[in-house]
């Protein structure tokens, strides 16, 4: 397969703007991650205050805010986030685990001890010149500070004030109480329940059960809608002047993802159950065995159906299931995964995916059929295609020396996002930071010090 | 007591009762979108949970291809039950922006919208003449952002179909996900479209933020299987730092211990205790207090050592047999450590707190009468989220959104009609069409 060529011009380059370039190149230009730092930033003009605890759906919705240059001052007990523990196999770098440190970036750190009168009147006079106060607590525990968004719109009524938590802040159970983490709200959102391999003809195994998806993805979406929230409210206070309160419950952002679940429900009395390798409403659209690995292939249309058996070259199987309500039948769907693993455990994924391109791209028959071959963990961060990309980004932190993050997921002409540090350790902006905002000096954070306020 | 206060405060701030009688946070933006099946669509339906007004631009006839994507192939009142979950109040345009006419129309619509949402392989805008370069030169202050597969250039970008499972096979998402030596498990839902989709929006938003300080409007690229990628959490660090290649480990959490799912006699439970005080708390509810002063188990960095982690998850796997989910879920809440019980579409439905918070959303549309769908997550108490009606046939608003907008005259309407610039459904494929009992008018317009 030949590729456009692809240039990539810095500004401060010979650059003599071509008329013929191709929509490729020109956007490629445009918007190329490597000129980032050299364009202005989306929300440069925000504080915000990040208190969450122990959550990487906090951190996650500070980091979008981070990465798009709002200065994010982090308030930690003075031991310390929980979330600083979340690592593999306990892993530290130092001091610090994996989960926080991929989650902290361009964050300033300080420490506040929310229970002494002290830390709270701290936080009262932070959030007093803040835009976004992000708070992870269960319903009613900042209320118990004074800090809850009630108290704190009396002082800033532009304040935006989001509260992310499993059970929300408002509803029958969000005075419940309990203690929550990423497998809860996996638990708790609906796609566990359709997540997991459904009991095969061997009978029921250990494995038949629902199952978590490999990262912290509840917590993930938690923060993700918690921004959205944030960004509507930003507007909103952009027309009107006024802040708001944001409450965002975990199980409830991935249950957003969760296709028509709750529709179907409603409309048919049915659930889906397990779905494994199969799909209730594209088949096939399946992960199938092949020689070295597995590969996802799907040729669901009538017409991808036969582009996909022509090139299994199995026009029976075509004939055997002829439309979609045959494909979709869930007692079909076994028959049907199984005559394509028959097929494809003959060849590697990459063989699978030269047949698929060979035939669609030289359009050798009616149809288009996708195919990817499975790429885990080591071979994506090896692979320099991503890196051109700009969906990693390797640096030098003052404090945590070389690392390699994932970076800001948007391509962007005018603000993009991007990484400047990694992660500051518990306090480590304790003195710029109560300077700056609070007038407060090192003599007194001494003192505050020895009375474990900060 | 004071919680009750607090509770009493959020329950009347939040109501659910009142969300109509508040405004939107979005309101006044306009959407313009071109996009098929979920990556696409899900973006502006997102804006338009807070309020943005979206015209969706389908092909006429067939329109969105997701029309044909509904579970078991239930077409619900002639409907794609696939369709409804990024469709909610649309305007739905039927124009065929491949001919002349139809992508002066959709410049003329796009000069009066803040942003447009597309999904189609990159650089096919452009050949129609509707794409980035050509639409900043009419409106400077647009919004553009196109999804999909790969990205707009790069070596994956060219030739390459992409859908959520194509993300979710090539993110590394599928290769940690699932039991050791199993097979890598997809998903059951399409997560690499609707967070792609999240993601998208986000990006989106803050671009409006930009806009509202300085007027300036940008192009935003977004590629599902890079958005995946970003939520792998600490995979890549871990890689970058020890080569450690993460595999599948069902649902046995690596970086927090225990945080697992284990069977109960009756089904599964989810149970998680990170901090001492909760793994104490778990402890005592099964009846084994000492473990939390074994040296094993005594600290956090300690549990979570595999061996140590493999020995602890075992015993409480040994114990959970010993009881029902709603036993594990009542000793959580009564020690303190995390515990839950996997809820289904079911469950969720007949929840009442997810009714209350208006998660699960009822409400009454004009063809399709009394619909239950999930709606916006994020709960605004200034300016809640909303679904005003739901997804509708094809073409079924082009009169409305052609007259209101760009003042179209009824010859000019029939003309377009007539030179199949514009257009209604198809009796087939299915899922296209009205309702068979509807009487022409519901949900129409004008």
């Amino acid at each position: 397969m030949t590729l456009p060529k692809i240039t990539t011009n810095l500004p401060y380059e010979d650059f003599s703007p071509e008329t013929d370039r191709t929509w490729v190149d020109w956007i490629h230009d445009m918007d190329d991650p490597k000129q980032n730092y050299l364009k202005p930033e989306a929300l440069d003009d925000l504080t915000v205050i990040d208190a969450s605890y122990g959550s990487i759906a906090g951190l996650f919705c500070s980091s979008i805010l981070a990465e798009f240059g709002a200065e994010v001052i982090r308030v930690e007990p003075p031991e310390g986030d929980l979330a600083r523990e979340f690592s593999p196999f306990g892993y530290k770098h130092q001091d610090t685990g994996l989960g926080y440190l991929v989650e902290a970036r361009n964050k300033l750190h300080i420490t506040a001890n929310l229970a002494t009168s002290e830390g709270q009147e701290v936080f009262r006079r932070l959030a007093a010149q803040a835009d976004v106060v992000i708070e992870t607590a269960a319903a009613g525990v900042m209320d118990g500070y004074g800090l809850s968004y009630r108290y704190l719109k009396d002082i800033n009524p532009r304040l935006i004030y989001a509260a992310i938590n499993t059970y929300g802040h408002f509803g029958p159970d969000a005075g419940c109480g309990k203690v929550s983490y990423d497998i809860i709200d996996q638990a708790r959102s609906g796609v566990m329940a359709v997540t997991g391999e459904p009991v095969g003809p061997e009978g029921p195994q250990p494995w038949n059960i629902p199952t978590k998806e490999g990262s912290w993805m509840g917590w993930y979406a938690g923060g993700a809608w918690a921004a959205f929230g944030v960004l509507g409210a930003l507007h909103y206070r952009h027309v009107t002047g006024e802040g708001q309160m944001v409450d965002v419950a975990p199980p409830e952002a991935e249950l957003s993802f969760c296709d028509y679940h709750v529709a179907y429900y409603h409309t048919t009395g049915k659930i889906r159950g397990l779905v494994g390798a199969y799909d209730s409403a594209v088949f096939p659209y399946t992960i199938v065995k092949t020689k070295d690995s597995y590969s996802f292939i799907a040729g669901f249309s009538d017409v991808n159906w036969e582009g996909l058996t022509n090139i299994m070259g199995d026009p029976e199987l075509r004939k055997k299931y002829p439309t979609i309500f045959d494909r979709l039948n869930p007692d079909f769907q076994p028959e049907i995964h199984k005559a394509i693993e028959a097929w494809s455990k003959n060849f590697t994924s990459q063989e699978v995916f030269e047949k698929v391109q060979d035939y669609t791209l030289n359009r050798r028959g009616p149809g288009v059929v996708a195919t990817a071959r499975m790429a885990d963990v080591k071979e994506n961060f090896e692979d320099e295609n991503w890196w051109e990309r700009g969906v990693f980004d390797k640096g030098t932190d003052p404090v945590y020396g070389d690392l390699a993050l994932q970076a800001p997921v948007w391509k962007m002409t005018g603000t993009p996002g991007r990484i400047k540090w990694v992660c500051r350790p518990i306090g480590a902006d304790n003195e710029y930071i109560y300077q700056k905002y609070l007038g407060i000096g090192k003599t007194q954070l001494q003192e505050w010090k020895t009375k474990n306020i900060v | 007591m004071s919680r009750e206060e607090y509770l009493n405060w959020t329950n009347k701030a939040f109501d659910a009762s009142k969300i109509f009688a508040k405004p939107e946070a979005l309101h006044g933006i306009r959407v313009l979108e071109l996009a098929t099946l979920i990556l696409g669509p899900a973006v502006p339906d997102n804006l338009g949970l807070l309020g943005a007004e979206v015209i969706k631009v389908e092909l006429p006839g067939a329109g969105d291809t997701m029309r044909s994507v509904t579970p078991y192939g239930t077409f619900w009142k002639n409907a794609s039950i696939g369709q409804f979950a990024q469709n909610h109040s649309k305007y739905h345009l039927a124009l065929d922006v491949r001919v002349s006419q139809g992508a002066e129309i959709f410049r003329r619509l796009a000069k009066k919208c803040d942003v447009v949402v597309e999904n189609l392989r990159a650089g096919t805008m452009d050949r129609w003449g509707i794409g980035y370069e050509q639409l900043r030169e009419i409106n400077p202050g647009i919004i553009y952002i196109a999804l999909n597969g790969f990205g707009q250039w790069g070596e994956y970008s060219v030739g390459r179909a992409s859908y959520d499972a194509v993300a979710q096979t090539v993110s590394g998402l599928l290769a940690t996900t699932g039991f050791p030596g199993r097979l890598p498990l997809k998903t059951g839902v399409f997560v690499g479209d609707y967070f792609g989709a999240l993601q998208g929006t986000i990006g989106v938003m803050a671009a409006l933020h930009h806009r509202d300080r300085t007027g300036h409007g940008q192009f935003i690229e977004f590629s599902q299987g890079e958005g995946l990628m970003r939520v792998l959490d600490w995979s890549w660090l871990y890689y970058y730092l020890e080569k450690y290649n993460r595999p599948q480990t069902g649902n046995r959490d690596l970086a927090i211990c225990p945080s697992d799912v284990f069977s109960c006699q009756d089904a599964p439970v989810a149970v998680a205790a990170a901090s001492n005080q909760e793994f104490q708390g778990l402890c005592t509810a099964m009846g084994k207090p000492e473990l939390a002063k074994d040296a094993r188990f005594s600290t956090i960095s300690a549990r979570l050592k595999d061996e140590n982690a493999v020995a602890l998850l075992a015993i409480i796997r040994d114990w959970a047999k010993t009881k029902t989910v709603a036993e594990v879920d009542a000793l959580g809440s009564k020690h303190g450590f995390a515990a839950s019980p996997i809820l289904d579409a079911k469950d969720l439905y007949e929840s009442p707190h997810m009714r209350a918070r208006a998660t699960v959303f009822e409400y009454e549309d004009p063809m399709y009468g009394k619909m239950v769908e999930t709606c916006c997550p994020a709960k605004l108490c200034k300016t809640p989220g909303r679904i005003k009606w739901a997804n509708k046939p094809v073409g079924l608003d082009n009169d409305f959104v052609l007259r209101k907008l760009l003042g179209l005259r009824t010859y000019q309407l029939k003309a377009l009609a007539e030179q199949k610039v514009i257009g209604k459904w198809v009796e087939n494929p299915p899922g296209r069409k009205p309702p068979a009992d509807w009487d022409g008018k519901a949900g129409v317009i004008m």
